[in-house]
């Protein structure tokens, strides 16, 4: 589009533009069974579809082009998973043993900064900061295998739909162009281009988002394995690999991938408080290496959008949807935001609408061409 | 019909078609069919503006049936162009040079049009070298008879769009 289709649009456009976001996100909140697996399957989608396209350029046909990608991929997901379940088998029981030390480890580190802080602020020391805040965690935090269970239930209900993922992923790769050609078929010759551009902006936008997140997170695994492993923590990859994919969480992933580090560092280095420390570093330095590098790398400017608006919307992503609402504002905003502009655009362009106009009485002329008295 | 999913493409008459455009003349089927699943179809009346002098190039088109007029902006007569008969296409510079159009298209009579969008065209064409050559070696050709026509005066057909 040229300079002038890239102005920015008017206040009420953009008041529109959140409030259809919003909506979209209270929407999906409730449909979290189909949003998952679809928002897995465009992921899978925008990875396999360069394999498809070299398949169909050597002369597959769409369908055994797609349906080979996907049973590529099925291959190599069930011979992963099968190396897999033998050592999951085996660290099963460990992990679930070790799951409550590293919540005691936490607690411990925990009370140890608030009795530190008591002993430098005797305001704290006077409210029992330590104590009052020990007793209320270990109160509401109860046996880890309480919450063990719950969670090992919602991981076996997602499991079918997850499964759709592949399914979904197929009819993406097989169907998408038609599926585009339907879409604007459906759309008067006046729009025509400005539909197939918007169109392909919803598609960059998606690919750039949904990609760029895939390479920070392996860039992320990576620099925080590398980081962990440098300070001597067990499992570095395993723990670099969850933090980064709690990533995802804007904001709040951070801190909770911190915290896991954290409450590892205190109960595997118990006489080593400087560890948790060490570990908080690392944590920012990695913060900054993703704000001022990786992520100029990877999602980058795909959103187009104003970091003041970024960070609004991830927070009222989260009051209007919770932990779904901060992990889908970003992509949603910017679906919304490519339509919105164009359809502003389209709907305030007179000449437009003008040759709409004049097509539409082209068509009425030639239905009634032969039906005058 | 086989199961060998690496078959040879058969022909069906669309593809045909395409191959009768000078665009696609020298594709053979198999690119053929992959340069026919990224075309649309728009069918226009007469007299309906096809773009704008001006407007973001976002498209080639190609004159599957009836015929399109090139003019200058609002003067279908008086300023009239070319006359672009089926298999010619139109719009290529404007998209080639990321340029906004210089004339106006409208349906001379009712007509057929394929449309390329730019992004899929680009796209083909960074991806598949043989289409990619092929495609530029047809549009070369298509220049040069512009230019030589343009210099023996034949017409300005094309130079506005």
């Amino acid at each position: 589009m040229t300079s002038s289709s890239r102005n920015g649009s008017g206040p009420i456009v953009w008041a529109a533009i959140i409030a259809v976001t919003c909506l979209l996100l209270q929407v999906f909140q409730k449909m979290l069974w189909l949003v998952v697996p679809f928002l897995l399957a465009l992921i899978l989608y925008y990875i396999l579809y360069p394999t498809m396209q070299y398949l169909v350029y050597r002369g597959l046909s769409r369908a055994a082009a797609a349906g080979g990608t996907i049973v590529l991929f099925l291959a190599a997901f069930i011979v992963g998973a099968a190396l897999m379940v033998p050592w999951l088998a085996t660290h099963m029981v460990d992990i679930q043993a070790s799951v409550e030390p590293y919540l005691a480890g936490g607690l411990r580190l925990l009370e140890r900064s608030l009795q530190a802080l008591e002993q430098s602020w005797s305001m704290l020391a006077d409210a029992h900061l330590a104590a009052t805040a020990m007793e209320k965690f270990q109160h509401s935090a109860g046996s880890a295998a309480e919450h063990i269970e719950p969670v090992a239930m919602g991981v076996a209900a997602w499991m079918p739909s997850l499964l759709l993922a592949p399914f979904l992923a197929f009819f993406f790769l097989k169907d998408g162009l038609r599926f585009k050609r339907f879409l604007a078929r459906a759309v008067p010759n006046a729009f025509f281009e400005r539909t197939l551009y918007l169109l392909h902006e919803v598609d960059q936008t998606l690919r750039a988002y949904f990609t760029g997140l895939m390479k920070l997170t392996v860039l992320d695994t990576f620099t925080l394995a590398a980081g962990l492993w440098l300070l001597g923590f067990p499992g570095a990859l395993a723990l670099g690999l969850i933090c980064a994919v709690l990533a995802w969480i804007p904001y709040v992933g951070s801190v909770l991938g911190g915290l896991v580090v954290v409450l590892v560092a205190a109960t595997d280095f118990p006489a080593q408080p400087s560890m948790a420390y060490w570990a908080i570093a690392l944590f920012i330095v990695v913060r900054l290496l993703d704000d001022f590098v990786y992520m100029p790398l990877t999602v980058g400017k795909s959103l187009h959008m104003h970091p003041l608006v970024t960070v609004l919307m991830i927070f009222a992503g989260g009051a209007v949807a919770g932990i779904s609402g901060l992990m889908l504002v970003l992509p949603v905003l910017g679906v919304v935001m490519v339509c919105g502009e164009t359809i502003g655009k389209v709907v305030t362009d007179a000449r437009l609408m003008a040759r709409h106009r004049h097509a539409k009485l082209l068509r009425r002329k030639q239905a009634s061409i032969d039906l005058q008295v | 019909m086989g199961l060998n999913p690496f078959r040879r493409h058969s022909s069906s008459p669309r593809l045909e078609k395409l191959r009768a455009l000078s665009l696609f003349g020298e594709l053979a089927t198999s690119e053929l069919a992959i340069v026919e699943a990224l075309l649309h179809e728009r069918d226009f009346l007469k007299d309906e503006v096809i773009f704008d002098e001006g407007e973001d190039g976002q498209a080639i088109y190609i004159v599957l049936d009836g015929a399109v007029l090139i003019c200058r902006q609002g003067e279908p007569e008086s300023g009239l162009l070319a006359t672009l008969e089926a298999g010619s296409f139109f719009g290529d510079i404007a998209l080639l040079e990321n340029l906004p159009r210089t004339a106006q298209a409208r349906a001379a009579e009712n007509c057929r049009l394929a449309v390329f969008f730019r992004a899929d065209f680009v796209g083909l064409m960074e991806t598949h070298g043989v289409i990619a050559s092929k495609i530029s070696l047809q549009l070369a050709r298509n220049m040069g008879k512009r230019l030589r026509d343009a210099t023996l005066g034949v017409g300005s057909v094309h130079r506005h769009l």
